[in-house]
């Protein structure tokens, strides 16, 4: 199936090609899997070691630095492509630089007193980009034709920006976990498990949102582009049935997500052949990186994936707890 | 700010030509503009010496250009070559006659005209003389026998303008000139919204902008 | 390594060979238009062999029957005057040397409004005038098909707009058109295969001033890509569409249904200049006498198609004159060359004090049929208008001939290139039966006599201009922030109807499946078959004829009706 899906998406007129950049995005995708199954692997021996939250925290660390990166990158190019008109516009990636470092720093067992700054830094970055909803909404309304789908297409991407304030919340996740007694983590008053769970699903609900609009602004052009908007979902609900479900819905949970996680690696080098595809290809790379599909979005799911797996981790970590959600 | 200078400082640094080495600029176009370059400006081979000398007066009051300019377009030359080719535009008026011909006996009849009102030649006359000629000739107000039965403002409106006018904006210098951005392929565009740039595109020097500023940035183009 | 890299190397050497001079589709093989120096096989046939189909002109008509009737298991010569170009190594970004696709042939103009053609209207390469077409692809009006009975003035069209609404689709899909999600006007239609294009600074304008005054507007559906498709890029909005498209994001004739022409095992010729269509003793054709090569020729066919646009066309079948057809061939009714019909192309252009750079981007984005559609006006027909993106030599001529500039006032005005914004529209003119294309005493380089094309506008031409041009300034002056605007008379657009199709044979050169009335294996597939002309561009109507021709041939062909009936009325 993916070598004639691929065959199709070089081929939708008379004349087509596939196998060679096929095969580079099929690389890519190994890549990206490889690495994920080398991270989480590389996980587990330390993990024995310390308290479930602190390992969570740590997973959902990495995961908010994945999503800041991914932010970072994105809104830095798109930005640069509107030309900075706004000076508001260098908020985002200068915010999304410092939530990343704060991230990483969280990752790497920094002193306890730095705990503030970090969570100050991942609070910030969650307000921003709910400002940044606010700039990007009204951008699109101004525009002739208001909330139309030129647009929505073409306007100030409306997700963008909530890409960035999952990226804070879910960083301030991690520290108010670090902080939490490991007995009884609780997020906003819930198990901290289950409550992640919800989270991590809706903010992947966003993610496929946002893919899903931008891809049908490609028309859908590769059959590859459903992915994104296929996998994702089904781990976003896998996710939310695990919240209320428990334990026994874990382990199909999990494949998804790596899938999902996997998939954000990939969507990158997939996006690479995109920006091939178009004229001049990376020659004209100072068009085509702006005009190509976006090289950092996709690992955004790749992100939201591994909060996903630290919420399945916590859930595992706390069993029964999981009844408490939504009563 | 004298008028040579004002064409200038809208876009002042911008040499269109500075992008023949970028992504805009395939091979073909580069070809196609080398050759455009190559003409020199007394290049002639279709007109005679007489008829050159009246259509470089002429060529010079269509489209006036600053002295001393470096990169000058040698408009009168393109136009010779447009005629060497022989290549039309696919239409003519039929009380028209074909276009070397409407050529020679245009230029000879605007001489011709000269002769007969101010007792010169065409190219001999102040630039207000040859205007007042030239404008004459576009209101079809001219009628001397030379004209052969070739209404000279059908001479003016599908002689001159594709022919003469036409050509200027075929050059890069007109094109700096006017801030056009210029062959574009396989590089085109990004930013297409109102008041917005690539940064291959020409900087415009708007109210306020500071000159050296604007020229800095022009000069990046294509670096 | 350059499929890593993408397509359109910026540096291939340009080719070798000359393709305006000696042919490149022969030996067995056509240029591959989607890769630099590339071939692909072309069947042949001999000139002997009767071919089921000769097809002269490889235009929006010619180029899609020949693909339709190859698919169809019909061997088919389609031929071309013009070269067959790579777009990716022979293109240049510059509008003076891209004429090189226009039909620049010596041609006569008279009348009372004569004609501009060449560049505006007229093409001279493999894949036609869609080689260099401004992309627009919209749909009639239905009425319009009908617009004797409904609305009162032209012919009607002797084909339903339901059947119509049907090719239509079958051609946005094989030209993958970039549209909007839905179309503000006229019937349900299915979803444009792609999604529209980003909007320009100039398609902006237009729809502020649209918003503005409370009219609907849209996206223009257009025949460029907005997605990668097979080896085509997506549009990289360099703006020189109607200088022909170097990347092969425009989706032509020459880059759709002549590949699968070919691929369907067509021949085509290029640098093939047909000069007469034969006859037979019957009466019938039996093939044509085209110059290639350096010499006359003849192509043996049991049908030959004239595709050659509406002045081409008709001059073909007066130049086909014999004794036993002495006004030219299918021309009993007299019709032929007469109710040439073209579009108004009236604008308003004024200085904007954004910068608007409509060198970016295909020049018509945004475009409103407002009143196309709405009924309450002061005239027969409607228009629609669109925003525009003039070129620099372009520009110049527009203010040299329509505003009268030269000396320092162009000097000065062009300096504001960069601020120039615009509104253009396409107006129905009404079918009149003096507006023609005759033969001039004056032959052209094949020895032909060339066309003389009349034309005069009528009151109700008149009466659309004044209206389009008040409405277009006012919409311009209520964008906001356009000064110095002005309007532009002196243009048409499009070329059509000058061997128009009908139920009568008194009144029609061609039948409703543009079969000739008086000789039957003679097909005209064209704009010339239009009876009236809507006020829509009409490359997409071309197409979907033709492949409702190609639909009918084959049924006719399976019940053995190639062969007319003669007819017992």
């Amino acid at each position: 199936m993916p070598f004639d899906s691929l065959r199709r998406m070089s081929s939708g007129s008379p004349i087509g090609h596939g196998i060679v950049p096929g095969a580079v995005a099929m690389v890519g995708a190994g890549l990206g899997a490889g690495l994920l199954g080398w991270w989480l692997t590389s996980q587990r021996p330390r993990a024995r070691r310390e308290a479930h939250t602190h390992r969570a925290a740590r997973r959902l660390n990495h995961a908010a630095s994945l999503l800041g990166a991914a932010v970072m990158a994105d809104s830095g190019l798109e930005h640069f492509r509107g030309d900075y008109h706004n000076r508001a516009m260098f908020a985002a990636p200068s915010v999304a630089a410092l939530q990343v470092t704060s991230s990483m720093l969280g990752a790497v067992r920094t002193p306890s007193r730095w705990s503030t700054a970090r969570h100050a830094a991942q609070v910030s970055a969650g307000l921003t980009g709910i400002v940044g909803l606010g700039f990007h909404t009204y951008n699109v309304a101004k525009r002739p034709g208001g909330f139309s789908w030129q647009n929505l297409f073409y306007g100030a991407p409306v997700g963008a920006p909530f890409a960035l304030a999952l990226a804070g919340a879910v960083g301030a996740a991690a520290e108010h976990l670090r902080a939490a007694d490991p007995g009884r983590a609780e997020i906003l008053g819930q198990p901290a498990g289950p409550a992640l769970a919800l989270g991590t699903a809706v903010g992947l609900a966003g993610t496929v949102a946002e893919a899903g609009l931008m891809h049908f602004r490609g028309a859908f052009h590769n059959p590859l582009m459903w992915l994104p908007v296929s996998v994702p979902p089904i781990a976003a609900g896998l996710l939310t049935r695990a919240a209320f479900v428990g334990r026994g819905a874990i382990p199909a949970t999990r494949v998804w997500l790596a899938a999902t996680a996997a998939l954000g690696f990939a969507g990158t080098a997939f996006h690479a052949f995109g920006v091939a595809r178009n004229m001049g290809g990376w020659r004209n790379w100072s068009q085509t990186l702006q005009s190509g599909p976006p090289l950092p979005a996709p690992p955004s799911f790749t992100g939201m994936a591994l909060a996903g797996l630290a919420a399945l981790d916590l859930m595992e970590a706390q069993p029964g707890e999981t009844d408490h959600v939504g009563r | 700010m004298s008028d040579a200078e004002s064409r200038t400082e809208r876009y002042p640094g911008y040499d269109v030509l500075s992008k023949r080495d970028t992504p805009s600029w395939n091979a073909k176009t580069r070809a196609v503009v080398d050759e455009r370059l190559a003409v020199g400006e007394e290049d002639h081979r279709f007109f005679s010496d007489t008829e050159w000398q009246i259509l470089s007066a002429l060529c010079d009051r269509l489209v006036p250009q600053p002295p001393g300019r470096s990169a000058r377009v040698p408009l009168a030359a393109l136009v010779d070559a447009k005629l060497q080719s022989g290549k039309g535009d696919g239409y003519r008026h039929d009380n028209m006659p074909p276009m070397a011909e409407a050529w020679q006996r245009g230029l000879s009849a605007l001489d011709a005209e000269a002769q007969l009102r101010y007792g010169q030649r065409f190219h001999d006359l102040g630039p207000r003389d040859q205007d007042a000629l030239i404008a004459a000739m576009q209101d079809g107000a001219l009628d001397c026998a030379a004209w052969g039965g070739m209404p000279p403002d059908l001479f003016f409106h599908h002689r001159i303008v594709p022919d003469a006018i036409k050509s200027y904006y075929t050059h890069p210098t007109a094109w700096s000139e006017i801030g056009f951005g210029g062959p574009a392929s396989p590089r085109g565009y990004v930013r297409l919204d109102l008041d917005r740039r690539d940064p291959w595109e020409a900087r415009e020097r708007r109210d306020g902008d500071d000159a050296d500023a604007v020229r800095r940035t022009n000069e990046r183009i294509g670096r | 390594m350059s499929l890593l890299f993408g397509q359109g190397p910026a540096d291939v050497t340009p080719p070798s060979d000359d393709p305006e001079r000696e042919p490149r589709a022969r030996d067995g093989r056509a240029p591959d238009v989607m890769r630099v120096g590339g071939w692909t096989p072309m069947r042949e046939y001999n000139e002997d062999e009767e071919v089921d189909f000769v097809i002269v002109g490889t235009g929006a008509g010619g180029g899609t029957l020949a693909a339709k009737l190859s698919e169809y298991g019909f061997s088919v010569v389609a031929m071309d005057a013009g070269p067959y170009w790579r777009p990716l190594e022979d293109f240049a970004s510059d509008e003076a040397h891209q004429s090189k696709l226009y039909w620049t042939d010596p041609r006569i103009v008279d009348g009372d409004n004569p004609l501009q053609l060449g560049a505006n209207n007229c093409g001279k390469s493999v894949g036609g005038s869609t080689v260099h077409f401004a992309m627009v692809s919209l749909r009639f009006r239905p009425e319009w098909f009908r617009a004797r009975t409904l609305l009162g003035y032209g012919a009607d069209w002797p084909i339903d707009w339901r059947e119509m609404w049907t090719y239509y689709g079958e051609v946005e899909q094989t030209l993958a058109i970039s549209g909007p999600i839905s179309y503000p006007w006229g019937p349900k239609r299915p979803r444009y295969p792609y999604r529209a294009h980003e909007l320009n600074a100039a398609a902006k304008v237009l729809a502020r001033g649209a918003e503005a005054l409370g009219i609907a507007w849209t996206e223009t559906p257009i025949a460029t890509l907005s997605a990668p498709r097979g080896l085509a890029p997506p549009c990289v909005y360099r703006g020189f569409c109607t200088s022909g498209c170097s990347t092969n994001a425009k989706q032509s004739v020459l880059n759709t249904w002549l590949v699968r022409a070919l691929a369907a095992g067509a021949e085509i010729r290029d640098l093939a200049m047909v000069g007469q269509v034969e006859t037979g003793p019957d009466g019938r054709a039996t093939g044509v006498r085209y110059h290639r090569e350096g010499r006359w020729r003849f192509q043996r066919a049991k049908n030959v198609v004239v595709a050659g646009y509406a002045i081409e066309t008709p001059r073909l079948l007066l130049n086909s004159a014999s004794a036993r057809h002495p006004d030219g061939l299918a021309n009993s009714s007299g019709l032929v060359g007469r109710y040439l019909t073209v579009q108004g192309n009236q604008a308003v252009w004024g200085t904007s004090e954004e910068e608007i750079r409509a060198y970016k981007a295909p020049p018509s984005l945004a475009l409103t049929e407002h009143w196309n559609y709405d009924d309450d006006k002061d005239f027969h027909g409607g228009y629609c208008y669109m925003a525009q993106g003039p070129l620099p030599t372009l520009w110049s001529s527009t203010l040299a001939s329509g505003r009268g500039l030269w000396g320092d006032a162009l000097v000065s005005e062009m300096g504001n290139y960069n601020h120039v914004v615009g509104l253009k529209n396409v107006g129905e003119y009404m079918a009149q039966e003096r507006n023609r294309v005759t033969l001039a005493d004056e032959t052209d380089q094949y020895g032909l006599r060339v066309a003389r094309v009349t034309y005069s506008w009528c009151e109700n031409d008149r009466a659309q201009n004044a209206h389009a041009l008040r409405f277009m300034g006012q919409a311009l002056e209520a964008a906001g922030g356009v000064h110095d605007i002005w309007e532009q008379t002196d243009d048409t657009c499009h070329l059509n109807g000058s061997c128009r199709m009908g139920s009568d044979p008194r009144t029609s050169v061609v039948d409703a499946d543009c079969r000739s009335w008086d000789v039957d294996n003679l097909w005209i597939c064209d704009g010339s078959v239009f009876p009236t002309v809507g006020g829509v561009n009409p490359s997409l109507t071309i197409q979907a004829i033709a492949c409702r021709t190609a639909d009918r041939i084959r049924t006719m062909a399976t019940r053995g009706e190639m062969r007319r009936k003669v007819s017992t009325r």
